[in-house]
């Protein structure tokens, strides 16, 4: 009842729901025990930084480019011969489409 | 379906997410325990006792619950119960303790991939949430964890699909078939059984990065970034994503049980009823055990800590190359076999 079948998957999202919502009964029951108290505006709600001064949210944003560092530096070369690629100049764009397009009709016409 | 039908379905849902819940908790605590204890033997300590993370679980329900002044509060406290919530779901799709899976039809391996994607993400939204910079860049490499790890993953799935749809099987993503005929007995030859080793062995290194473990824990990288997605997370929450640990960790070692190692005891012994179901239990959780021994245990004690760009190498260069050369050897291994009967 309710599964949904694609040829060579399948999952039932009614069953995944309640298995969820019985968890989340028992879970949220087993968290109340724990104490969920603290000492609002004080020293201990400010953002641990070793030590020092917590400045305002905008100077402490860390930009989400920095989540691509450890691809463009792992895989440097692949990125480096990339950025060559991309010129800039439409007329490269162009023969690129023109190469990879004389590439694909071989492959087909020869298939 | 009639009502009789939907009560006995109602009341395997409950019971059935209950027990789970609880055997996950029980055992992904005791593991934990085990494997702090094994670490630090090896490492010429004495170590905690068994118990300890039972105590450590207790010892933060008892502590103050911090919410930061930059914190997002909701999604600050709701996400740690959300991974848990998702990790403890899959338990009752995998088949535990020598079982088939609870519900088997109700999801295949393919919704279990998506699913374990949740308690990591989890960790990633509670960190980015935090309003830490500690926080935010260990959310940005633990993303950057799971975008790397994600494709040797899906070339082992792929490649014991793959070789399931070969042999004419129907529904080859779902785990009721992969245990009815593991991957060692649809193999004809030598090169499938290397292939299949070596993506058993890439599905051993991918297991840590799952678990944020060291060498791969560079999102929480307690003298770097000073505990990263988790710098701002106390009490009763810290309690919750502690407990997702040890949960993942039985699910995750269950997972490779049962796409590599679906094998019981009792048939071999002959052994029917209590006496043969106690030995299935048993052989399951030494051979999760085992699992956790050299995916957790093992090379954590013995590699450091790598950087975020030696962890996206190590995925996408090495063990990416590595999981091709299993799927191409598994490929080859009916075709080179069926040459050498030929001639």
């Amino acid at each position: 009842m309710f599964t949904l079948e694609s040829g060579s998957g399948f999952w039932n999202p009614l069953l995944w729901i309640l298995i969820v919502f019985i968890a989340f009964l028992l879970l949220y029951g087993i968290r109340g025990f724990g104490r969920n108290t603290y000492k609002k505006d004080t020293e201990q709600t400010k953002a641990f930084l070793s030590g020092n001064k917590e400045p305002s949210p905008d100077e402490m944003h860390v930009k989400a480019s920095n989540l691509y560092w450890g691809f463009t530096t792992s895989l440097n070369n692949v990125y480096t011969a990339l950025r060559k690629m991309h010129t800039g100049n439409t007329s490269d764009y162009v023969l690129w489409f023109v190469i990879i397009l004389a590439v694909l009709f071989l492959v087909f016409g020869v298939m | 379906m009639d009502i009789l039908e939907l009560s006995e379905l109602s009341v395997r849902i409950i019971l059935g997410t209950l027990g789970l819940t609880a055997f996950g908790i029980i055992f992904g605590l005791f593991y934990k325990g085990i494997d702090r204890k094994l670490s630090a033997r090896m490492q010429g300590r004495i170590g905690p006792p068994l118990r300890q993370p039972f105590r450590d679980v207790a010892k933060l329900f008892a502590k103050e619950n911090i919410v930061p002044d930059h914190a997002i509060p909701w999604i600050f406290n709701l996400i740690p119960l959300v991974g848990l919530i998702a990790a403890i779901s899959i338990l009752l799709y995998l088949p535990i303790g020598g079982f088939p899976a609870l519900f088997s039809w109700g999801g295949d391996l393919i919704v279990i991939l998506y699913l374990l994607l949740i308690p990591s993400l989890s960790l990633v939204i509670g960190g980015f949430s935090s309003g830490s910079p500690y926080a935010i860049i260990g959310a940005q490499r633990e993303m950057a964890t799971i975008i790397a790890y994600e494709f040797p993953l899906a070339i082992i799935i792929i490649t014991i699909a793959w070789k399931f749809l070969q042999k004419g099987a129907t529904n080859v993503f779902s785990l009721a078939t992969i245990t009815a005929t593991p991957v060692w007995n649809q193999v004809t030859g030598p090169l499938g059984i290397i292939g299949f080793a070596i993506l058993l062995l890439v599905l051993l290194l991918v297991t840590p990065a799952e678990l944020s473990k060291i060498p791969f824990d560079a999102s929480e990288a307690e003298t770097e970034i000073a505990g990263g997605l988790l710098v701002e997370y106390s009490g009763r929450n810290l309690a919750m994503f502690y407990l997702m640990d040890g949960v993942k960790t039985v699910v995750l070692a269950s997972l490779v049980v049962t796409l590599f190692f679906p094998y019981n005891l009792s048939p071999l012994l002959h052994l029917a009823s209590y006496p043969g179901m106690a030995l299935d239990i048993l052989f399951y959780l030494f051979k999760v055990f085992l699992i956790i021994l050299f995916s957790v245990t093992l090379i954590r004690v013995a590699i450091a800590r790598l950087k975020i760009d030696q962890i996206v190498y190590t995925y996408w260069i090495p063990l990416t190359l590595a999981s091709l050369v299993g799927l191409i050897l598994v490929m080859w291994d009916s075709v080179v076999m069926n040459l050498f009967s030929s001639a």
